[in-house]
This record gives structure tokens, C-alpha cells and sequence, in this order.
């Protein structure tokens, strides 16, 4: 394959085209779901394949793409991604330049301490089987499942600048849910929440303790049909695990792409808030607040060592003591706005363009644990496990709901809540954060699973959080 | 493909111990995404993918293998044999689907060829010189499709369809302050396209949209949904009526067969040979699709049933899944139903919706593409985009006006597969559509 790319790089290297890339990349996935305790599906994907060749004409991208890979159908795509480019031209007013980046040459290969794709089959259904079984035994129970997605990506990366790379990554992404039914309704619990993914192999799975938690939301998803909901319109609130995950997702990560500011995912995914001129000034948090994007941290289900147009990976900070420094870029938007490129170009396969897409966001550790948090909580509540998300197209107005709260009362935690919802404005929300909690309480917490771009892609990337005190929220309490 | 299919028919009959049930697909896409007035880019990409599941009593593997050859695919099945029997049962599965008519659907036009390159370009071109006087730019996708699907299995289905569907997809945005307006056409058959129609009324709403700007404070307004609002409230909602939702115990509409719902006029159902839309033809098991009606006159029909949810809730299976939904019209002029609005809102698009709770149909989610003000019967302002959080159950309760035409409504499944899907639907007047917080921004 390395020759072929190489070929077909060769082929590229002409004066009519100012930029090429080429990708081949080959994708397995399985996965495993139980439903109420029964086997429902074993799938596999195993050894799909797909090249894209992209080229950059007239200061126009054409691209073209197939699942068959041999030297048979390389001309083709050339001509195909060229005359893309070239009619495409005709619709243009403003040309993407790239400036000359140096070339890279990389090869990683990360090895799972069990590696999914080596065992057998009968030995992670029994796994998964055994912690379908233990969530179904409770009459309450009217609905549960138990499920596994296990992926490997080996992926080749050159252009005609004389960058080469090559991957090969696992991920695991492991949840199991239960809902209950009961004379007020149903009520939910998933665990480990909505962002599960790591990278790794079926380590990921026995590192999350499964069987032991499997009781505690069965419990809990009994308990919340009875609980009491939000009834304060504002309330203090510390948001911890997987759900400050995905508010910082939601409301920094993807308002920070700079695609959205041009208005590339105006179309489907939508705009941001950020203006070019709010970059180094807009106060974004609070003081205490620093968040970075790092596609080099090779713990992480974001890391890339090079992305799909040749920038090495890195570390930037975005929010530097709550004001907004930089942002995610292309070498595109980075030219446009007077950034470096922040080696955040990603496509899901080698079948599709790279887009600019979130590696590992972060927000740096604070100081002190979650039991200190909680003590120095007089009223409040302790949210986690992502029921409801929703923001609006210019990442600015969101609200959430979780399966589950903890009413906090003079530094205890009293009682659980159902459904708390909160909601308010990016900006003001992370401006109110008035604590962090230290490295012990730090964990990264990924999905297989965030959406953009069209033809749509899906992504695999990560958060690194602590729990974290937001003062004076806006909740809605239950009509 | 045929001799492959061919291939297919003759590889099940060897494999008698089991049941196989066999998808092939080929796909192609010529896709044109623009921005600012220009190409961001043009894709071209073809795919070739086979999915099997393999059954044997109650015990079942599945994969998928592109560019499937038949040696890769008994390779598979000889991998599979070696642990089927060790797999625990699913007590739930009774047989894969048997609908045994050999049929071929679809039109053989590739629009992927039909329409090149240069068409969409010089098309976009027109739409972007119209717009640019009112200082507006384009963006969007113009998207053709070409499907050839197989489906095959050891009962003896042998279904064949081809489907290449056309979307064109165009948000006039201003330059000014990003006041955004929407326009769609979505179909299989490229000459029903009337380009002056189609600019006609994007400028109409590219007029509205130099409207001046306001704010709206929570409260629960009359409100007006125009034909892309409603039809996703409807997808949303259509969750609770399939069987897997019932199954799952998420269903609205568990226990309420034949129970009038919703007001008389409401009648909804699933069309998928409509040939004002794009067509679906069989489920993915190869059932054979019908018209469905799942609201009629208020009154909550039928669950849409795939073959396992048949067996497993012993009800009658229907194989629809909401490809074509069709919401029948009213009997109001869109003109009227603006006029009758004293202090209102009519919203274009929403985004990013959510479920809060499935069972009880509440969801959040934002107006977008254009929400503006109707005072006194007449759209006099822009309105910031705004949050709602409501009860489907509730909104459709609450309907009182439904107009006289319905719109084709194209959208895609942009998640995991590509697929363009088409809904049929009116605007509909809407009491106390409950707005929960403005986003004070456009």
C-alpha cells in the first residue's frame, strides 16, 4: 500500500496542482448488544477500506473517494478530484492558499493491552452477557441493554510536500442502561454516561467495574421514579464526569472551530458566536479557567500524531485565564486569521475530506477533590449523566438535562433529584465558574460519536475534565 | 452487480443449515458543498457494501464487508460457523422476513450523471447573483445520489431497488448580520426543477429577512410552523409509533390504538410511493412498503412494525419506517393563516431538538433559518432565534389551523448512512407554543 501511495503522490506532483493529499485507510469495528438480557447482535465490520485523494486547483478543492483500493482505480480518482477542482473553480471569488509547511514523517502503532480483534468471540459476548444478566433482575426493570463498540483504524497519510504517516489506533467504547417504569412515569440510567469511549482494547472494558455498578443504577433509576425535581429557577451547581464533558464539548469545543466562523458549517452544523476580533480579548470564563486543545496527548481517543493535511500534532491553549487566545484551525482559517494551524484537521476515513474537528479538549485542573467541592457547597446541586443536550447554532444558548442530581445542603448531599435541567448563555456560564477540582479528580472522557460535516462524519475524540462549581444557574423546574 | 447478485442467490442455497439474510448496496454521490457564494468542495464517491447476517435457530451473527467478493463472504461464514452454537440465544427471534414476491422498483436514471458539475455550478451561480443586490451570500449543498440495493435471503425475498434522489439545499445569509433564510427542493426527477420559481421565492424570503431585528421575551405565543418546522416536530413524535418503541416501553402511543388523539383534521401517514417524493419501496429486510396511515382524523391508527417487532409483539407487520410522512392538507390559505395571527411567531427551521423525555414527548431544542414577528396579520420584524420546550403530544393538541398545500420537504440522515429522505407537509397555526429563552443572537 505505502508504494501505491507513493505512486499516486508522484502522479499528483505536477505545476497544475498546488497542494495534494492522499489517504488509505482500513477500519474494523465490532460490536456486541444485549437487550433485557438477551443476545441481540453480533456485528463486524472488519478490514474496510477507502482512499481519498484530494487536490487543490485554482485555489479550489476537488476530492474524490472509493472503497476499492488498487492502482486500478487511481486515475479515475485524480480526474474526478481534478475536474472537481477545476468546475468548481468557477464559483469562487476568494482562493485558499497554503503556505508551505515542512514535512513530516511519522509511524505510530499503539498496542492494547488485550487487543478485541485477537480474542475470541464467545469470550467478550460472555463478558458483556454477564453484565446484561445482572441489570434485569429487579421487576421495576422494564427496559435495559448492555453493549460494546470495539474499533481499529490503521491509516496512511501523504501529500505532496513529502509528508508521510502512518497509524494505527484502538478504541473502546462500553455502556450499559436500565429504565424503570413505575405510576409517575419512566426514569433512566446509563453508565459510565455519554462519554464512555478510550482508547485501548478490552482493558477498557474491565477498567470501568461493571458488575459492581450495574446495581447502583438499577437502584438509582428505581429511586428516581419516586424523587423529587428541580424547584429553584437559579441554583449553584457542580457538573462533574462525562455530562462537564460534553457541556464543554457542546459550548467551548465546537464554538471554537474556525470553520464555523467563515461559515463552512453554516449548511448543516451551524455558526459560532466567536467573532475574528474576539480572539486575545474576549473574556470567555472566569479567571480560573484554562482550556487547550492537544492532539500530541497520546493517552487520549483524540491524539493524531500529523492530521489530514500534514500539521504536527500539538498543544494550544484556547482559553488562557479565561479570555479567548486562539481557536481550532485549518491551514486555511489559520492563514485567514493570522493564527498557526492548530493540527485539528480530521476526516473519519479515508472516504471523506477532513474537516476541522476536536482532538483532546481540556480543561486544566483546579485544586482539591470533590468531597471538598461538596463541603463547600451551602445550596446547590451535583449533576452528571446526560439525559437532554441541545445548543443553538451559534453554540450560545444550551440547555441540559440529566438523568440524575444530588441536592447538596450546608456542604451534604441530601437527597436525588430526576431530571434536573439547567440552561443559559456559553459566555455567562463558564464567567460563573468559581471552582475546579485538582488533578486527583482528572479524567478523560471520550465518544465515538460527534457528528459534523456533510457528507456526514463521525468522530472519535476526547475531553479532559475535573468537576467543576458553576454559581447561580438558571434551572427549569418540571412544569 | 448482477453476476454478484446472481452469486448471492446461488451461495444461500448451500448454506441450508442456516438462514442468511444479504444486503447489497452500491452507492455513489456527486456532492457539492458551497459557502460565502463558493465551492468549499465537490465530492465524488462511490461505495460498494454487502451486510449478512447469519441465523441458525435463534442464534445470529452479523457483518459487513465492503467491495465483498464471494470467496471473502464464505471465508465469513466458515469464520462464523466456528462459534454460532456457542452464542446465547435470542428468545425473542421467530423467523427473518418472507415476503417472496420477486420485484424490481425504481427509475434507472442516474442523476449523478445526469446532472453534472457544470449544471450545479451555473445553477448556484444564478441563485448567488440574485441574492448579492440585498447584499446576501449563499450556502448550502447540492447534493445527487445514485442507490442500487439488493436484498436477499433464505426464504426466498429476492428485491431489488434503485433510487437517486436530488437536494439542493441553499441558505441566503446576510452579509449584514447573518439574518438567514432557507429554500429546498428535493426529488428524483430533475425536471420538475424550475430554477425562477425556486429564486422567486428564496428573494421573497430574502426580503423578509431585511426586516428589522427584535428580541422576544419567554412566554407561550401563537405561532405559526412553517412546513420544514412541523415536519421535524412530526419525525420526533413518529418515534413513539414504531414497535421498537413500544417494545422498549418509550411509546406515547402504547395503549392507545384507535384512540382519538389529536383534533379531526390531523391526518398523517407514511407514503412511501408518494411520487411527489423520494421513494422508498421495501424495509431493510425487503418487506414490501404500503401507505400507512398512523393519524386518521385525530385518531392514533398504527404502529409502524419491521418483521422482528411483528413476531416479537405479535402485531401486524408493515415494514414502514417513516421514509415518507406525509402530513394531509387543511383548509386555510398560508396568507389567511398569517393574518389571523393577532401577536405571534412564524418559525422556518429548528435545531438541534432533543428528547427530555421520550415517553412523555417533551423535548427542547432552537428555532433557525428564519423566526420572525406577525403583528396584526402581517410579518413586521426578524426574530432573534429562540428556545422551546414543549410536548409534542401537546403541540399537536393544539394545533388550529392547517394550511391548503403541502411542501416536499427533503432532508438527509446525515448521521452514520447518507440517505435523502422526503417529507410532505403544510404550515400549521399552533396555540401556546411555549418559548423558554432567547439566544439574543441570529
Amino acid at each position: 500500500m505505502k508504494e501505491l501511495i507513493k505512486k499516486i503522490i508522484n502522479k499528483l506532483n505536477i505545476p497544475e496542482i498546488d497542494f495534494a493529499d492522499v489517504r488509505f485507510t482500513k477500519t474494523d469495528n465490532e460490536g456486541i448488544f444485549f437487550e433485557r438480557g438477551s443476545l441481540k447482535s453480533v456485528s463486524s465490520s472488519i478490514g474496510n477500506t477507502a482512499i481519498g485523494i484530494r487536490v487543490l486547483i485554482n485555489g479550489t478543492w476537488g476530492f474524490a473517494a472509493s472503497s476499492k483500493v488498487d492502482e486500478s482505480v487511481v486515475d479515475k480518482l485524480i480526474k474526478n478530484a481534478m475536474e472537481s477542482a477545476k468546475e468548481g473553480s468557477r464559483f469562487k471569488w476568494d482562493k485558499i492558499k497554503y503556505k508551505v509547511v515542512s514535512p513530516t514523517i511519522i509511524s505510530y502503532e499503539f498496542k492494547p493491552k488485550e487487543d478485541p480483534f485477537e480474542m475470541d468471540i464467545e469470550e467478550k459476548v460472555n463478558f458483556v452477557g454477564n453484565i446484561a444478566k445482572k441489570l434485569t433482575q429487579n421487576p421495576k426493570i422494564v427496559h435495559s441493554y448492555a453493549a460494546v463498540n470495539f474499533y481499529r483504524q490503521y491509516k496512511m497519510y501523504a501529500n505532496t510536500e513529502g509528508t508521510f504517516v502512518d497509524t494505527l489506533l484502538y478504541d473502546t467504547s462500553p455502556v450499559m442502561f436500565v429504565m424503570a417504569a413505575g405510576k409517575n412515569g419512566v426514569q433512566t440510567r446509563t453508565f459510565p454516561g455519554h462519554m464512555p469511549g478510550q482508547r485501548g482494547g478490552f482493558e477498557v472494558l474491565k477498567k470501568y467495574r461493571f458488575e459492581e455498578n450495574s446495581e447502583k443504577i438499577v437502584k438509582e433509576a428505581v429511586d428516581l421514579l419516586d424523587a423529587p425535581t428541580v424547584t429553584e429557577k437559579k441554583s449553584d451547581i457542580i457538573i462533574v464526569g462525562g455530562h462537564l464533558a460534553l457541556q464543554l464539548h457542546e459550548s467551548v469545543g465546537h464554538a471554537t472551530e474556525a470553520d464555523r466562523i467563515f461559515g463552512m458549517e453554516i449548511s448543516y452544523a451551524g455558526k459560532t458566536f466567536i467573532k475574528p476580533e474576539m480572539i486575545g480579548d474576549f473574556r470567555y470564563g472566569s479567571d480560573i479557567l484554562n482550556i487547550y486543545t492537544d492532539s500530541s496527548d497520546k493517552r487520549a481517543i483524540g491524539y493524531n500524531p500529523v492530521d489530514d493535511e500534514g500539521i504536527p500534532a500539538r498543544r494550544v491553549d484556547l482559553i488562557k485565564n479565561g479570555k479567548l487566545v486562539d481557536l481550532q484551525t485549518s491551514r486555511f482559517t489559520a492563514d485567514k486569521l493570522g493564527l498557526k494551524p492548530s493540527s485539528n484537521m480530521k476526516a473519519s476515513d479515508a472516504s471523506d475530506v477532513p474537516l476541522i474537528r476536536m482532538t483532546n479538549i481540556c480543561i486544566e485542573p483546579g485544586e482539591g477533590t470533590l468531597k471538598d467541592l461538596i463541603k463547600d457547597t451551602e445550596n446547590g446541586y451535583l449533576l452528571d449523566f446526560t439525559k437532554t443536550w441541545s445548543i443553538d447554532d451559534n453554540r450560545n444558548n444550551f440547555q441540559f438535562t440529566t438523568e440524575i442530581g444530588w441536592k447538596i445542603e450546608n456542604g451534604e448531599i441530601k437527597h436525588i433529584v430526576k431530571e434536573p435541567t439547567y440552561y443559559g448563555i456559553t459566555s455567562e456560564f463558564w464567567r460563573s465558574c468559581d471552582r475546579i477540582c485538582g488533578p486527583e479528580e482528572w479524567n478523560f472522557y471520550g465518544t465515538f460519536n460527534c457528528g459534523k460535516g456533510e457528507p456526514g462524519q463521525i468522530m472519535h475524540l476526547s475531553h479532559g475534565v475535573s468537576p467543576a462549581r458553576f454559581k447561580n444557574i438558571s434551572m427549569l423546574p418540571k412544569e | 452487480m448482477n453476476n454478484f447478485v446472481a452469486e448471492l442467490n446461488e451461495l444461500i442455497k448451500k448454506y441450508p443449515q442456516y438462514k442468511l439474510e444479504l444486503g447489497y448496496e452500491s452507492w455513489k454521490t456527486n456532492f457539492l458543498r458551497f459557502f460565502q457564494s463558493m465551492t468549499n468542495y465537490n465530492i465524488t464517491k462511490e461505495v460498494k457494501k454487502l451486510s449478512c447476517t447469519i441465523y441458525k435457530g435463534k442464534r445470529l451473527f452479523s457483518f459487513k464487508m465492503v467491495n465483498p467478493n464471494i470467496n471473502e463472504l464464505k471465508k465469513k461464514i466458515l469464520y462464523a460457523e466456528k462459534f454460532i452454537d456457542d452464542l446465547p440465544e435470542d428468545p425473542d427471534f421467530v423467523d427473518i422476513e418472507n415476503d417472496k414476491e420477486i420485484t424490481k422498483q425504481g427509475e434507472i436514471v442516474d442523476n449523478t450523471e445526469k446532472i453534472n458539475l457544470k449544471d450545479k455550478i451555473s445553477i448556484l451561480n444564478e441563485l448567488s447573483n440574485a441574492v448579492k443586490p440585498y447584499n446576501f451570500k449563499i450556502y448550502g449543498t447540492f447534493i445527487t445520489n445514485y442507490v442500487q440495493s439488493f436484498i436477499i435471503n433464505s426464504n426466498g425475498v429476492n428485491k431489488e431497488y434503485i433510487t437517486s434522489p436530488i437536494m439542493l439545499d441553499v441558505k441566503a445569509v446576510s452579509d449584514k448580520n447573518q439574518v438567514t433564510v432557507i429554500e429546498t427542493y428535493g426529488s428524483e426527477d430533475f425536471v420538475k426543477f424550475n430554477l425562477n420559481d425556486f429564486k422567486s421565492r428564496l428573494l421573497n424570503k430574502v426580503k423578509l429577512a431585511n426586516l428589522p431585528i427584535i428580541d422576544m421575551e419567554p412566554g407561550k405565543y401563537e405561532v405559526i410552523l412553517g412546513p420544514a418546522a412541523i415536519s421535524e416536530f412530526i419525525q420526533y413524535l413518529l418515534y413513539g409509533s414504531s414497535a421498537q418503541a413500544l417494545d422498549t416501553g418509550n411509546s406515547c402511543f402504547q395503549d392507545k390504538i384507535n384512540e382519538k388523539i389529536f383534533p379531526e383534521n390531523i391526518s398523517i401517514s407514511d407514503s412511501p410511493h408518494n411520487d411527489r417524493m423520494i421513494r422508498f419501496y421495501y424495509d431493510q429486510n425487503g418487506h414490501t412498503l404500503k401507505k400507512l396511515d398512523i393519524i386518521k382524523n385525530g385518531i392514533f391508527k398504527n404502529f409502524m412494525v419491521d418483521n422482528y417487532y411483528g413476531n416479537k409483539l405479535k402485531l401486524k407487520k408493515n415494514g414502514n419506517m417513516g421514509t415518507n410522512i406525509v402530513f394531509e392538507p387543511g383548509d386555510k390559505s398560508f396568507d389567511k393563516m398569517i393574518k389571523s395571527v393577532k401577536n405571534g411567531l412564524y418559525i422556518s427551521k429548528l435545531h438541534y431538538m432533543n428528547f427530555i423525555n421520550m415517553k412523555e414527548t417533551t423535548v427542547t431544542g432552537l428555532t433557525r433559518d428564519g423566526t420572525f414577528l406577525i403583528k396584526n396579520g402581517e410579518i413586521t420584524n426578524v426574530v432573534n432565534n429562540l428556545r422551546y420546550t414543549i410536548s409534542l403530544i401537546d403541540l399537536l393538541k393544539n394545533i388550529t389551523a392547517i394550511e391548503n398545500k403541502n411542501y416536499v420537504l427533503p432532508f438527509s440522515t446525515n448521521y452514520s448512512e447518507f440517505f435523502i429522505l422526503s417529507s410532505l407537509m403544510p404550515s400549521v397555526t399552533v396555540s401556546d407554543f411555549n418559548i423558554t429563552s432567547s439566544t439574543k443572537a441570529i
